[in-house]
């Protein structure tokens, strides 16, 4: 009965369901109208300097530059060229010795660090401080100051090296190709200073939420330091870690300023400390008349596939299961 | 802080027995030492060394300390590099940039989270994507894009607009914005609309207080991108005007051609304003960093 | 939608338009053209302040006394120094970011052209307006001109010269008139000279920031090769021979055997002259205005310590030497107004005996040096003229220069696609320069491979 009855109402009143529909409508349209009004400068940035610039390089890699200043159509010219190049796949082997080494010395010693001030009771505050007072300077700056140590006649390291007996190096300009050149070990030395200053403080305050009882009972359970270590830092500080392993991983290969600087722009002895981004950088911009926003592209657009496919394929198997 | 309750790796108790308590005090003089040196000893040499003459500067061997206090030296740096300005131009860009970025990405951070516009999902989606591509890698095209600007053929090499835009294309900070205001309980906005709050009052009146700590991890992110950019200003603000170029640009072009304690000097007068604003505001930036931290 | 979120989309907006509006507003470069009969130019590569003091106050003088004399003509002068990065260079170029008159290398009209950034201007290049045009040298009028239209004006050009440090020579026993004109009797003069140690070094030289290969250029020039044979289609690198050999083995043996040179390598333009005006340097190789324009003046060393003598050689008589210069070229932007207004001031600045840079009379009251035997940018009258003020107003003592002076090298040129190649033996010299065992063959072979594909990309 009652069906009937609801029936019949709404029956007889199908203009003011209608203006209600409209109400609901404008409404609508009013909420998502002030919505993108929010939005739209950050959507115009992105899309000036983000999303346009992204399709343009994959434009500009299959074009190439004509006489009077204009662009013409021309394929895979700039991808099989740049594959030619042989200071090519040196700046991707010495990227890759970068992140590497990066990993090891930038990566390893930050978390290291913290456990380390973890555990210390005193002086926390002072030592936090320190760790992340590089990271303040002005990164040319710091690069220069450490040009400055590596300077092989004037510079203080070698100094230190010359009292203690020890043979000198031409650090950032010791010749060696090697797959862990002392140039590129240079170079990641003046990185990791410069920057493990925010990864160690981050690495802290995720160890210091790790609950106190874990440890506890482990202790006394029986289990060393080491093992400890092992079993319940690591596994709690998971999330953490990975993220800034990613981060890191990226960053790194993005590297420019402190092979630039270190190297006046040369990318060392037999180019052992060119990264990819500087010979993007030579590409466009260093060899005056044959200089190429072509090839740069094609290189850009290069690192941009293997970064995806790296960060891609790290969250997938790095993804919570379950 | 830890309490007698918290314990880490090695339990208090372990540290208050006798031999703990001596390897303990050891290994701390020995970090501090040692943390002391490889912090703090470049630091040293970055003031001491801008106070030796051009001849001692590159002297071999180098000397550990000034033999002949030059503190002329740091007076010649500031007026022929023109720190002053340099500084200033950085401090322009970096605050700028963050003015930029607390307007429109706040402002589309919340529009995302709490007004769910149409395609929002599909739009914080593109964002997201960017992540995956940073910046280094598209310099080439940013910087043709910058030269000419699409649809409005505007030009903007050389100007503070081509740092400060480019900045607000932050994925990052949108996506920690987004994320934490997505934990504001929604009962708050709903209460606030039933009152008849507009959105804007809403975003200024309720959701900016509360967001105080992200707002400030956000700010201080944007700050130091701004302030360690070097290819990007070396691009769009070299041009052929020194006067508008960042720190790092400007103490790096003059390296070739000034000598070696001149750079030193200018280096340590460029590094002041960091270290003491640092300083101040530490407590600040460390929670900031360690809040978007731990959150992670 | 409600009154108050229109506010704040308008707000929103409203800040995004203004910074578009101001950026448009104030955008660098090219200046305002012309109006009401008025024209404003801007040039680039005006003297610093901080740099060359003296030369700063010198170009302003100069630009108000022609504003004076041409009231209808604003000079907008852009300091900067140094004038001119290759890296940045290109990218103004590709921007149009450039001054209505823009500083460059002789080597950098194919770059300027290829973007499309040079303006024609032939029709307002006469005797008339340019006196001396006649005068200037063809090496110098080649690098503006491309087939018959000209696109600037030389400001300046150079040959170069072993630069040598007199009070380091005579402390070494050698003769402080009589610098070494063979490789060999570099490598010995260098030798005594690193002998009085503290930091005190024979020979130096560049491996970076593509001066390396800017002086190997010079090197082979001198040894009587070419870095490019231009008669193949497309062109090949022609400096993989003998004379490289020698030149590379003479610097590694200085490096390593001798230890004549700075273990310090890597060193790009500005380095050697700090050191050479610290006294701690024995010889590098240059143009004369290093001297004056950047020794002197910016690493304030002592006019009187610095001689000069030929390009080292296999016989003591170099076969040439690498010549380069400057030009103002005109931007594709400039008005016929401008251009014309341009070419009044470069020829009055930079073009004319007894005025401008050839102001000798105001150098040597300034306390600047006066007396180089560069630019030698003029023939004929001009030529003769500007020696003969050079010579009246000598502040320096130009015996020291009569060595360099008297080998009067030939003026090679600089190669196609300088830069390029210039950037592409950077590695050579550097490894030779680091590596004590570098293998000088290989490193040959491997560079003109290099060079021969960047000739046969090369879109020029």
């Amino acid at each position: 009965m009652a069906g009937v009855a609801t029936l019949r109402k709404v029956q007889a009143r199908p203009q003011a369901s209608r203006q209600l529909a409209a109400g609901r409508w404008s409404q609508k349209i009013r909420r998502n109208v002030s919505a993108h009004g929010f939005l739209i400068g950050a959507v115009l940035c992105f899309t000036f300097f983000s999303w346009y610039p992204i399709v343009r390089e994959v434009i500009m890699s299959f074009q190439k530059a004509v006489f009077g200043g204009g662009y013409a159509w021309t394929g895979f010219t700039n991808y099989v060229t740049i594959f030619h190049d042989p200071t090519f796949w040196q700046a991707w082997r010495n990227t890759l010795e970068f992140t590497l080494l990066a990993l090891v010395i930038g990566y390893a010693v930050p978390f290291c660090v913290a456990v380390l001030l973890n555990e210390l009771r005193h002086a926390r505050g002072y030592l936090r401080i320190l760790v992340y007072l590089p990271v303040m300077l002005p990164p040319a700056s710091a690069l220069l100051l450490f040009a400055y140590f590596y300077n092989a006649q004037y510079g203080l390291f070698d100094h230190i090296l010359r009292i203690l007996h020890l043979p000198t190096s031409q650090w950032v300009f010791q010749p060696g190709t090697g797959f862990i050149s002392t140039a590129m070990v240079s170079v990641v030395i003046a990185s990791t200073w410069m920057n493990m200053g925010g990864a160690t403080l981050i690495y802290l305050a995720a160890l210091q939420n790790i609950p106190g009882e874990l440890y506890e009972a482990a202790e006394l359970d029986g289990a060393g330091l080491f093992s400890r270590i092992r079993h319940i830092t690591i596994p709690q500080t998971r999330l953490i870690l990975l993220m800034l392993l990613m981060l890191q991983v990226v960053a790194t290969m993005q590297m420019f300023v402190e092979s630039f600087v270190l190297t006046n722009g040369g990318g060392g002895v037999g180019n052992n400390t060119q990264s990819v981004v500087m010979l993007i950088y030579q590409y466009a911009f260093a060899l005056s008349g044959a200089s190429n926003y072509n090839s740069a592209s094609a290189l850009g657009v290069v690192l941009m596939l293997v970064l995806a496919v790296f960060s891609g394929g790290f969250l997938w198997v790095t993804r919570e299961r379950g | 802080m830890t309490t007698a309750t918290t314990r880490t790796l090695i339990s208090s108790t372990q540290l208050n027995r006798r031999g703990g308590k001596i390897a303990y005090r050891i290994i701390l003089t020995l970090v501090i030492v040692v943390f002391t040196l490889v912090f703090i000893g470049p630091m040293y040499f970055l003031f001491a060394d801008g106070l030796k003459s051009t001849g001692e500067a590159i002297a071999t061997p180098p000397t550990l300390y000034p033999h002949h206090l030059h503190p002329a030296t740091y007076r010649q740096a500031f007026d022929r590099m023109d720190v002053a300005r340099l500084l200033w131009n950085t401090l322009y860009y970096a605050f700028g940039a963050l003015a930029f970025q607390l307007v429109f990405d706040v402002a589309a951070a919340y529009s995302l989270s709490k007004l769910r516009p149409v395609l929002g999902n599909v739009i914080f989606f593109l964002m997201l994507a960017t992540l995956m591509i940073p910046a280094t890698v598209l310099v080439v095209p940013q910087y043709v894009t910058v030269a000419d600007l699409p649809i409005l053929h505007v030009n903007l090499i050389g100007t503070p607009e081509a740092i400060w835009l480019p900045s607000v294309a932050n994925a990052f900070n949108i996506f920690l914005l987004k994320r934490f205001f997505d934990s504001i309980p929604a009962d708050y906005i709903d209460a606030a609309r039933i009152d008849g709050a507009s959105r804007l009052a809403i975003l200024r009146r309720i959701v900016l207080p509360i967001s105080r700590p992200i707002i400030g991890v956000v700010s201080i992110f944007g700050l130091v991108a701004v302030w360690k950019d070097f290819l990007w200003p070396l691009l769009v603000e070299y041009g052929y005007s020194p006067t508008r170029e960042s720190l790092n640009v400007g103490i790096w072009q003059a390296s070739a051609t000034t000598p070696q304690d001149l750079i030193i000097a200018a280096s340590a007068m460029a590094a002041i304003p960091t270290i003491v604003f640092f300083l101040i505001f530490q407590r600040n930036i460390m929670a900031g960093l360690t809040a978007g931290g731990i959150r992670g | 939608m409600s009154r108050q979120t229109l506010r704040a989309v308008a707000a929103v907006a409203a800040v995004a338009g203004l910074g578009l509006a101001a950026s448009a507003c104030s955008s660098s470069g090219s200046s305002n053209a012309s109006s009401g009969g008025k024209v404003t130019v801007s040039i680039d590569c005006a003297p610093t302040a901080a740099n060359n003091p003296v030369q700063h106050k010198e170009w302003v003088t100069d630009v108000a006394t022609f504003e004076k004399a041409n009231p209808k003509i604003t000079i907008q002068s852009v300091y900067n120094y140094p004038c001119e990065v290759p890296a940045t260079f290109t990218a103004m170029l590709r921007a149009g970011t450039e001054p209505d008159i823009f500083y460059t290398y002789f080597t950098d009209l194919p770059q300027v052209l290829i973007a499309g950034q040079a303006a024609d201007i032939t029709p307002y290049v006469n005797s008339t307006t340019v006196p001396t045009l006649s005068d200037i040298v063809p090496g110098a009028m080649r690098a503006v001109t491309a087939g018959k239209t000209i696109y600037g004006l030389p400001t300046s050009n150079y040959t170069q010269g072993l630069i040598y440090n007199r009070t380091l020579f005579a402390r070494a026993g050698l003769n402080p008139s009589q610098p070494p004109t063979t490789w060999a009797q570099v490598e010995t003069d260098a030798a005594k000279i690193a002998k009085l140690g503290h930091g005190i070094y024979g020979y130096g030289d560049y491996s970076a920031g593509n001066t390396g290969g800017w002086h190997f250029s010079s090197y082979m020039d001198a040894m009587g090769g070419t870095m490019v044979n231009t008669t193949s289609a497309p062109p090949t690198a022609a400096f993989d021979n003998t004379n490289a050999v020698a030149v590379l083995d003479a610097l590694h043996t200085m490096r390593f055997t001798e230890h004549a040179m700075s273990p310090t390598q890597g060193l790009t333009w500005g380095s050697l002259q700090q050191q050479m005006a610290e006294n701690k340097l024995g010889m590098y190789i240059a143009a004369p205005d290093d001297i004056y324009n950047v020794i002197v003046p910016t690493d304030k060393g002592n006019v009187n310590n610095f001689a000069m003598g030929p390009l080292p050689s296999a016989n003591g008589t170099p076969a040439g030497s690498l010549g380069g210069g400057n030009t103002y070229i005109f931007a594709k932007h400039d008005t016929p107004a401008q251009i014309k207004a341009g070419i009044k001031f470069i020829v009055f600045e930079d073009l004319t005996p007894g005025l401008g840079q050839f102001n000798f009379a105001r150098i040597k009251a300034d306390g600047q040096p006066v007396g180089f035997p560069e630019p030698e940018l003029f023939d004929g009258t001009a030529g003769t003229k500007i020696n003969s003020l050079r010579t009246k107003y000598a502040t320096v003592n130009t015996s020291y220069f009569a060595p360099y002076v008297n080998a009067n090298e030939a003026d090679l040129g600089e190669p196609l696609d300088a830069q390029a190649v210039y950037k592409t033996l950077d590695p050579v010299m550097l490894a030779v320069l680091t590596e004590p065992s570098a293998n000088i063959s290989a490193l040959l072979k491997t560079a003109a491979a290099n060079v021969d594909t960047i000739l046969a990309n090369s879109p020029g």
